[in-house]
């Protein structure tokens, strides 16, 4: 298991909270919500050793679409960078509902 | 031979029960809009125990605890994720389910008439929490027992992990047990059994042997869970509704030691080898 | 110059080929009754029948295989027949190599070699396997007509009358190619089958093919390797199939067409019900199709949108079904399927719009390739359809629809779709600088490296970011930074330009889901017609038959 954080920029507010995904095979946990401070932060939990150079660049393609000021925390079980893309998707889609 | 538009419109429209995350069939079982967790996600209860042998841990702990209204009547219904860890049950997992069954029991010592549900998808006792977790197995017993005699204790296996191990007996327990045929329901799992007692004993890849030994069916034509429903939401959730309007049942399985020894004592080994023959011996009724 | 007529020798004899199929046979004959020689004298037959140095056409690739008599091939007197030269369009069995762990066989040409990759490469690097070429499954049997026509073919069939006539049944495959080739050049046909019978319920091949057969100790081995179990699609697989069925069938009109065997198509298959007939595509697209019959077709076939299926093989579990829609199906009077693996290839080839499978690993140039280090798996039969033949005359509007120049000379071209995840679950990337099938070509002294879909061949490449319209791309640099664009967060994608690609997608060379109207929070598994075995038994109205390993009920 290893854990990362990353921090990036926001220049929007964020209000709601949104939680999709479960730590099965493949899969991953994001819990998403509203950020204390001017800044959006990301903390990741994985189960795979190694592969912090590929969570920053799938974070990095993240956030030069998305600037609002949350908490994202990851629980990761092995999820490829596609699923790790889309559920953060789905959970930018749950928080705007 | 082509279908006809009806029966493709109802196979399209079918909602699969197991398709649907634990946290989604705790809402499938309650009244339209009146579902709420209870120490969800965000209150990040999660396991102490899992980060310090370096497993990824579930926020929740994988069990989701939900309250609402089922017919009208207020409800809890607890849910064990089985995409976590096999859905196992560690400290945190089980306490969640042993306290709902608990305060369930508080509510009718105070007239109001809860309506338990276990959504019980478990391998048994979380090996990483060992002692903690076969102790919270024990609180889920003892919290099933206290509360059953209050109101009906509904127990659904859907499938596809099964029950088995400890909270095989908290399946056991319970007043009304429904299953659909592609639960399982037994005490030692297959790869476990084959693991012990080597392949010639049970060869845990012949799935059709398996179900036929401890599928949804086969328990329901043996007598050891009280309701087969097809693997559909809304049956599933009529059947619980069902449940709770039948009210108690006669007699708990669990009080009926006679008839079961009885019925142990009636199996000659030689001859009682596979799912057929005991079905034979112990069917209840005429077979279909 | 021309030999004198009269040297005084022997004429020369215009059928030696003959002659020496004659004396072999005669040499088993007092053990047969007509055609038919008693299982337990198979290997000390194969012993007279084979001669050291013969071309033995062994038939097997990824569903049936004669395994008995590759069982009984192994167990020869090495010392009496070696230095076999095998021809099998699949190595899959451990028998297959135990004839090269022994020296009754010493070459090999092959298409696929899947299961025992890793042993082929041991066994050609302990030098006691030669390998001729690896092929893809036409061209093989395409050099049992030229070159490499068998001394021995030894092939497998379900049943066997007296006379030799044989029932293939669904798995017909490609027995008939082997047989021809091999049975009009004087060469033995030895049948293994599973039971002998007064009546067949069709003649797949004529008996005056066949010189000898025999009964099998059991059935012959099949594999259901087009089952496709829809719990185990991912909402990943699901968004790609979306946005084929709308960047690509649709706006291509695509009416015929070929699937490989991966989740993603599989999810397009259980999407055209559900998400296809939503966007009132029923009737206009995927009528026509070049595949097995996968059971995660039923859906699809039951709500009309399929009038045609033809069969490189069967699927075990398929049978009654395929028996109860012969509108769809190509079936014998008997009722059961008729397959056949070159003329499914042929028809994949030159008659459908579109071949779409997924890859492993894909260069910067769209090369593509499932060959991965310390492995030598082959190419089967996916580089028979994923290229575009340069032989097609006839038009179809998806075929004129790739047409990007403008003269008066011009060619449509065949859609050639690669599927690819960014990447692979483990963390590999799978667009990647460089494909592994170079360095593995290097290392078997292979003349060409092993690509499976030659990058020039790829009109179309989909991954889970969207999708590359290459066949739109002028020039090579373009096609790179629109395989880049839709690259994620890989290497290569990392090395997009992020104002390039918006040109490309201004420009309709790149699309991203949102470009082409597919919300990625659709793609989810209630979108399928089917998620589950049992859902498509259940579509199928009982007739499809799941084996007992896909059963969880």
């Amino acid at each position: 298991m290893e854990t990362f954080t990353f921090d990036y920029p926001a220049d929007q507010k964020a209000t709601a909270r949104a939680h999709v995904g479960v730590v099965g095979s493949g899969d991953l946990e994001v819990l998403l919500e509203p950020s204390p401070d001017q800044t959006a932060h990301v903390r990741i939990n994985t189960s795979v050793d190694g592969y912090g150079q590929v969570w920053k660049n799938v974070l990095d393609r993240f956030f030069t679409r998305f600037r609002k000021a949350v908490r994202i925390e990851i629980n990761d079980f092995g999820a490829t960078p596609g699923m790790v893309a889309l559920r953060l998707e789905q959970a930018v889609e749950e928080s705007r509902q | 031979m082509t279908a006809a538009v009806t029966d493709l419109d109802r196979l399209l429209s079918r909602k699969s029960f197991i398709e649907l995350s634990a946290r989604e069939r705790t809402k499938a079982l309650l009244d339209a809009g009146t579902w709420r967790e209870l120490l969800g996600p965000f209150d990040r209860l999660h396991s102490p125990w899992l980060e310090m042998q370096d497993i990824v841990p579930q926020e929740d702990d994988g069990v989701v605890v939900a309250r609402g209204l089922i017919d009208g009547q207020p409800a809890v219904v607890a849910g064990i994720e089985s995409a976590f860890q096999g859905g196992s049950m560690g400290e945190i997992a089980g306490m969640k389910i042993a306290a709902a069954l608990d305060l369930a029991r508080q509510d009718h010592e105070r007239g109001i008439p809860t309506r338990p549900v276990l959504l019980l998808e478990t391998g048994g006792v979380r090996l990483q929490e060992a002692n903690l977790g076969l102790a919270v197995i024990a609180e889920i017993h003892a919290a099933i027992i206290a509360l059953r005699p209050h109101v009906p204790v509904v127990g659904i296996i859907a499938g596809l992990v099964g029950c088995f191990g400890g909270m095989s007996l908290a399946a056991a327990l319970c007043s009304h047990l429904i299953v659909t045929p592609q639960a399982r329901l037994g005490m030692n799992g297959p790869e476990v059994i084959e693991q012990e007692a080597g392949i010639a004993e049970l060869d845990a890849s012949d799935k059709r042997l398996i179900w036929s030994l401890i599928g949804g069916e086969q328990r329901a034509a043996v007598g050891l869970v009280d309701q087969l429903v097809e693997d559909d939401a809304d049956a599933i959730a009529e059947a619980v509704r069902a449940a709770f309007r039948a009210g108690q049942p006669d007699s708990y399985r669990s009080q009926q030691i006679p008839q079961f020894l009885a019925r142990l004592v009636a199996i000659d080994p030689a001859l009682v080898t596979d799912g057929p023959a005991l079905r034979a011996l112990w069917g209840k009724g005429e077979q279909a | 110059m021309v030999q004198s007529l009269d040297t005084g020798t022997a004429p020369r004899s215009w059928n030696k080929r003959g002659q020496d199929k004659a004396r072999r046979l005669a040499a088993v004959a007092p053990w047969l009754s007509g055609k038919v020689l008693p299982s337990s004298r198979i290997v000390e037959a194969l012993e007279v029948l084979v001669h050291s140095g013969d071309r033995v056409a062994l038939e097997g690739n990824n569903q049936k295989q004669a395994d008995f008599l590759s069982r009984s091939l192994a167990e020869v007197d090495a010392r009496k027949i070696h230095d076999l030269h095998l021809l099998i369009s699949s190595i899959s069995r451990r028998e297959h190599l135990t004839l090269f762990e022994k020296g009754i066989a010493r070459k090999v040409d092959f298409a696929f070699a899947g299961p025992q990759s890793l042993r082929v490469a041991q066994l050609l690097e302990d030098r006691k396997l030669e390998i001729g070429a690896i092929y893809t499954y036409v061209e093989l049997y395409a050099r049992m007509f030229v070159d490499l026509t068998p001394n021995i073919a030894l092939v497998c069939a379900e049943k066997a009358d007296a006379q030799g006539n044989l029932y293939t049944g669904p798995n017909t495959e490609d027995t008939p190619t082997i047989v021809e080739a091999t049975a009009f050049r004087q060469g033995i046909v030895i049948a293994q089958v599973n039971e002998l019978t007064d009546e067949l319920p069709r003649v797949d091949i004529p008996g005056s093919w066949i010189d000898l057969v025999v009964v099998a100790d059991r059935p012959f081995a099949i594999e259901p390797l087009f089952t496709r179990d829809p719990r185990i699609i991912n909402e990943l697989q699901i968004l790609m199939g979306m946005m084929v069925i709308r960047g690509i069938y649709e706006r291509h009109g695509v009416t015929s067409l070929n699937h490989g065997i991966g989740f993603d198509t599989a999810a397009i298959e259980l999407l055209l019900p559900t998400y296809g007939a939503s966007l009132g595509l029923k009737g206009k697209i995927c009528r026509n199709w070049t595949l097995n019959p996968h059971p995660t077709l039923i859906p699809a076939i039951e709500s009309g949108w399929v009038e045609s299926v033809h069969c490189f093989g069967s699927e075990v579990g398929m049978e009654d079904y395929i028996r109860a829609r012969p509108d769809v199906f190509f079936t014998g009077h008997d009722g059961s399927l008729r397959s056949n693996r070159v003329l499914c290839q042929l028809a994949g080839q030159y008659g459908v719009d579109l071949f779409i499978g997924s890859t492993l690993q894909m260069d910067p140039d769209g090369n593509s390739s499932t060959v991965t280090m310390g492995r030598l798996a082959g190419f089967g039969g996916a580089p028979n359809m994923g290229h575009d033949p340069k032989g097609r005359r006839h038009s179809t509007p998806a075929w004129l629809s790739l047409i990007t120049a403008d003269s008066e000379v011009v060619r449509g071209r065949k859609l050639v779709v690669q599927l690819a995840e960014t990447y692979q679950k483990g963390g590999e990337p799978v667009i990647v600088e460089s494909l592994d099938a170079v360095q593995v070509g290097k290392n078997a002294n292979m003349p060409v490296a092993p690509v499976m879909i030659y990058g020039d061949d790829v009109s179309h490449v989909v991954t889970e970011e969207g999708i590359a319209y290459l066949f739109k791309a002028d020039g090579i640099e373009e096609r790179r930074a629109a395989i880049a664009a839709v690259a994620g967060a890989t290497p290569v994608g990392l090395k997009a330009n992020p104002r390039k690609t918006e040109d490309l997608r201004q420009r309709g060379i790149v699309a991203y889901p949102e470009d082409m109207g597919v919300r990625r929070g659709d793609a989810k598994r209630s979108l399928l017609a089917a998620r589950s075995i049992e859902e498509l038994s259940a579509w199928s109205g009982g007739l499809y038959q799941p084996p007992a390993r896909f059963r969880t009920w």
